[in-house]
């Protein structure tokens, strides 16, 4: 059997260690020994984009990258997005623009979208473009889900953003 | 008998609909959105084992023996399943045609690549794919055929050599005197045109997990299930128990499609399950697994078609011959596809004699699957483009030869040739609607302008039929039986005035939950959080299907609103009792059992329902105390197919017209689509931002079929694209941001008048962008005849035009 390795990881700011074999990808560590199932697993290759999380404030595809090779590091995932049962302006922002439809790939979208806002908070076209050219949605043709970029940046931009952003 | 229920927004019980018609945001939403909603693989059972499956590396082998010992003594390997397994406890799977099915693991032979051979069940995942490394098969390669075209040749090799032949069904099916209509044409016009294998691709693939009750000798299963109550009845059949002991969970799931099968996913964990004693056993389908051997591949097609044409322009014949590759087996319900187009053989046209030359032949790939649309995309690319050729041939704008053959606004509801009744349309007013968007004139100029200078713009202007709320007798003539589709609900209302409502599918991206609630809060005078639906299992729900053939918004309104009324009947009388009034003086209206004429004098739906629960001193002495109702919808009048299989089959036909301005760049063969306008319509639109959103969904899966995606197999018989890398799905970046109007003609035939609209633009975006391709190098001497139109292909086409 392979040897396992302990690791630590800081995930949606609570600390962990874990004891994985070196081949446990990020993604199976978060779903499987953590219990955060709210990051999707649409292809396994990197390509879909339904497995990304934040690690050190990079979106990262938790599919391709070992769970080892995240020690050490801030982790966050699509649980650690909203507080206290509030959606995030991100989340409110796809509620109200119809941006998902099965929702599988959202979280994914979430988190490069998080990413995208806190480096640009007023993204061109060309940006948002470059951030949601990393997904695949099957559902909604993109059209509600750009408009969701446009309203979640708004939102955080507005003073009653509320902390958030 | 059939309830009476609201065909209008005015009937409903309220004075002003406060939902209905309105782009609410959806309930499903905040669940998913913070990544609650519980997928089948958030979902784990105590003691549960992970399943992996070693699949055939052979498009066509005999297995002559298959060696399990050294993966049977891997630590934490618990059970292996094998085809002898499969031989001994299951029946071949229920097919259409019949007869051409096989079990969940190849048993002596394997049909195609990536075809289950043994599966094993461990602790882990990661420890089942080790043991699959110590599975040994002894094969003996057969040769295999892969084109459709030569699996008829005499010397083909067989794929059920029972059958002495891979035909699965030939037929030629004619309607009206087309003989006559080809013999008194001005012009006869045929072409041929190639539609490779596209599919579904819902971002999560198949999971399930089976449990297997030794001692009460029944089956539990949980799973990502398109349809709970069509996989429940079909693995009873297989499996060999009971209807009764089988229980089918349907997860909320990640997309379908009409691609997220699992029928060999959920045997296999089945029978590994009793294999392990009675543990749970979960498998989820990884990509490569869903590319090479899931429900993921559709519609592979080889067309001959011909239009019968008079010089002003009028179309009176419509003859296609069509080759269908199924591919190994009929178990994917992919035959379905072909039949399909009879519901809108001739689109928005008022043809009258048509021809469907059928043929669906079976090659070493993999079975073909449902996709979205089910069949019709190609043929519609098939008809508009023919519809173009035509237009080019006597010089007539492609927007007026359309014109000149729709159906008129006044003859509706309209029997087509092939047998299917339109409810409702007004075709020239959707045109009309697109024309004026893009300002079609000026597109027109602007084309002429841009060639003179070096740029090859098209136009695509294409209008096609939605065929809404499927029938079994759609597809009677590939041996599909049975007429009607029920679809139930139960409404309750509690003793706090808030209700619940049960039915038997599970989530999967249209917002039938918000659609459900939108109807009953304006008919109970509610508010949507008042609401709550609530999935049931196969066992517990009223009779269902659930999504499919655009068919669920149509089909569970119908069902909630009998629910609604039959729950109405029982409030009217309690509240006639309490407040001592004959029945017929009291109304339901805004939430409210009032007697007319009365002011003041009226009881909340809770007070009525608390009567009903906790007051039974205060009713009345023959009402029925539970304020529940239950309804099972089915279409009205529908009919079994004749000998030519014309049938009244799908209720709706939603009607769509778009017109798209591409940009093709004659060096490399690439394709930009720079403009894109749509009008529809599809009846009442109970949801506009859900249909929106099915509309533009629908545009991107069409942009993938007609340019981006393709399975490819090499002529061994291997598939080349078995990841994404391959397997092109559209980005952002190639879909367009649509410009897009609604139009309202209300169905007579369907609650509040809503037409089925769940497959949406896949019906004509692939059409669309094939014909504005087509029109942007016409000139040019091109004829672009197959899909999808790849740079290579384009390019290749260019070149040979070039030469000569």
């Amino acid at each position: 059997m392979p040897t396992r390795r302990r690791i630590r990881l800081t995930v949606n700011e609570q600390p962990y260690e874990a004891e994985v074999e070196p081949r446990t990808t990020l993604v199976d560590l978060l779903r499987g020994e953590l219990g955060l199932t709210g990051t999707h697993v649409g292809c396994e290759h990197g390509v879909c984009g339904a497995c990304t999380v934040l690690w050190n404030g990079r979106a990262v595809r938790s599919c391709i990258m070992l769970a080892v090779q995240a020690d050490g590091g801030t982790i966050t995932t699509v649980e650690g997005l909203g507080r206290d049962g509030e959606l995030h302006p991100i989340q409110q922002a796809f509620l109200e623009e119809h941006g998902l439809q099965c929702g599988f790939c959202t979280p994914g979208f979430l988190m490069s979208i998080y990413e995208l806002l806190e480096r640009s908070p007023d993204p061109t076209d060309e940006e948002i473009k470059d951030t949601l050219g990393g997904h695949i949605c099957r559902c909604t043709g993109y059209q509600q889900i750009v408009a969701a970029v446009r309203s979640a940046a708004a939102k955080l931009r507005s003073p009653a953003a509320g902390g958030y952003g | 008998m059939a309830v009476e229920t609201p065909r209008t927004l005015a009937e409903m019980p309220t004075s002003a609909p406060r939902f209905v018609g309105r782009p609410v945001p959806r309930v499903e939403d905040p669940l998913l959105l913070t990544g609650r909603t519980e997928f089948i693989d958030n979902f784990t059972l105590p003691g549960m084992l992970h399943c992996a499956i070693l699949r055939s590396p052979h498009p066509h082998a005999r297995i002559r023996a298959v060696d399990t010992s050294e993966a049977e003594k891997l630590p934490g390997v618990v059970a292996v399943l094998t085809g002898a397994d499969v031989k001994r406890w299951t029946q071949p799977t229920p097919t259409v045609p019949p007869g051409w099915g096989g079990h969940c693991l190849a048993t002596d032979k394997a049909r195609f690549v990536g075809e289950p051979v043994a599966a094993v069940a461990a602790t882990s995942r990661y420890v089942a794919e080790d043991a699959l490394e110590l599975i040994v098969v002894d094969y003996e390669p057969l040769p295999a055929v892969v084109d459709a075209a030569r699996a008829l040749d005499p010397g083909s090799p067989l794929l059920f050599e029972e059958h002495g032949s891979n035909a699965m069904l030939q037929r030629v099916f004619t309607w009206g005197d087309v003989d006559g209509a080809f013999a008194g044409a001005d012009r006869v016009l045929t072409d041929r045109f190639r539609w490779h294998r596209v599919g579904a691709n819902p971002l999560e693939t198949f999971g399930v997990v089976s449990q297997w009750d030794l001692v009460d000798g029944s089956l539990t299963c949980r799973g990502s299930f398109q349809s709970q109550f069509h996989m429940a009845i079909a693995r009873a059949l297989v499996l060999g128990l009971p209807s009764h002991k089988v229980r089918l969970i349907s997860h909320p799931h990640g997309g379908s499609f009409g691609g997220k099968g699992g029928a060999r996913g959920t045997d296999i964990t089945a029978l590994l399950s009793r294999k392990s004693g009675g543990r749970p056993v979960k498998w989820i389908e990884d990509r490569m697994e869903y590319l090479a051997g899931g429900a993921s591949q559709a519609w592979d097609r080889h067309y001959e078609a011909s239009l019968a044409l008079k010089n002003d322009g009028t179309v009176t014949g419509f003859r296609v011959k069509l080759l269908d590759d199924l591919g190994a087996t009929a178990e994917g319900w992919g035959a379905v596809s072909a039949a399909k187009p009879l519901a809108a053989f001739t689109g928005c046209y008022a043809i009258p004699t048509a021809q469907y030359d059928l043929t669906i032949v079976a090659t070493n790939k993999l079975p073909g699957s449902p996709y979205r649309g089910m069949g019709p995309p190609p043929h519609n690319w098939v008809l508009e483009q023919m519809m173009d050729v035509a237009a080019r041939e006597l010089g007539i704008d492609p927007a007026e030869i359309r014109r000149r053959n729709y159906i008129p606004a006044d003859q509706f509801p309209y029997t087509i040739a092939s047998g299917n009744e339109y409810d409702s349309g007004n075709y020239e007013a959707t045109l009309a609607a697109v024309l004026e968007m893009s300002d079609y004139s000026r597109l027109r100029a602007e084309q002429a302008e841009a060639r003179q200078n070096g740029r090859w713009l098209g136009i695509g202007l294409v209008n096609t039929i939605e065929p809404g709320v499927f029938d079994w007798n759609a597809y009677a003539v590939v041996g599909q039986p049975g007429t009607g589709v029920p679809e139930g609900a139960t409404v309750a209302i509690d003793l706090f005035g808030k209700l619940l409502v049960k039915v038997g599918f599970a989530l999967e991206g249209q917002g039938q939950y918000t659609v459900i609630s939108q109807v009953l809060a304006d008919y109970f005078g509610v508010e949507l959080a008042d609401i709550r639906v609530v999935p049931q299992d196969t066992l517990s729900a009223p009779p269902h299907f659930g999504p499919g053939g655009s068919r669920l918004g149509v089909a569970i309104t119908g069902a909630v609103l009998g629910a609604a009324e039959l729950l109405r009947r029982k409030l009217v009388k309690v509240a006639a009792g309490l407040l001592q009034a004959p029945p017929e003086m009291v109304e339901l209206m805004d939430g409210k059992l009032r007697l007319r004429g009365v002011p003041g004098a009226e009881m909340s739906i809770a007070q009525v329902a608390g009567a009903m629960l906790a007051r039974s001193d205060l009713l009345p002495p023959d009402v029925d105390p539970n304020p529940e109702a239950t309804y099972v919808w089915t279409a009205p009048g529908r009919t079994p197919a004749d000998d030519q299989g014309r049938a009244k089959s799908y209720l709706t036909a939603a009607n769509a017209c778009h017109l798209v301005l591409v940009e093709v760049d004659i060096e490399t063969g690439k394709v930009e689509i720079l403009k894109y306008w749509i009008a529809d319509d599809c009846g009442t639109r109970l949801n506009p931002a859900n249909v929106e959103g099915m509309t533009q969904g629908g545009v991107a899966q069409g942009v993938g079929a007609a340019l981006l995606e393709e399975y490819v197999y090499n002529e061994d018989g291997q598939l080349l694209t078995s990841t994404f890398m391959d397997y092109l799905l559209p980005s952002v970046y190639e879909v367009p941001m649509t410009e897009k109007r609604a139009l309202v003609t209300p169905s007579p035939f369907t609650p509040l008048g809503a037409k089925g609209v769940g497959e949406a633009a896949m019906h004509t975006t692939p059409a669309a962008v094939m014909c504005a391709i087509q029109d942007a190098l016409a000139p040019l001497g091109v004829r672009v005849r197959e899909v999808p139109a790849s740079p290579h292909r384009l390019w290749s086409l260019l070149k040979e035009a070039r030469r000569s």
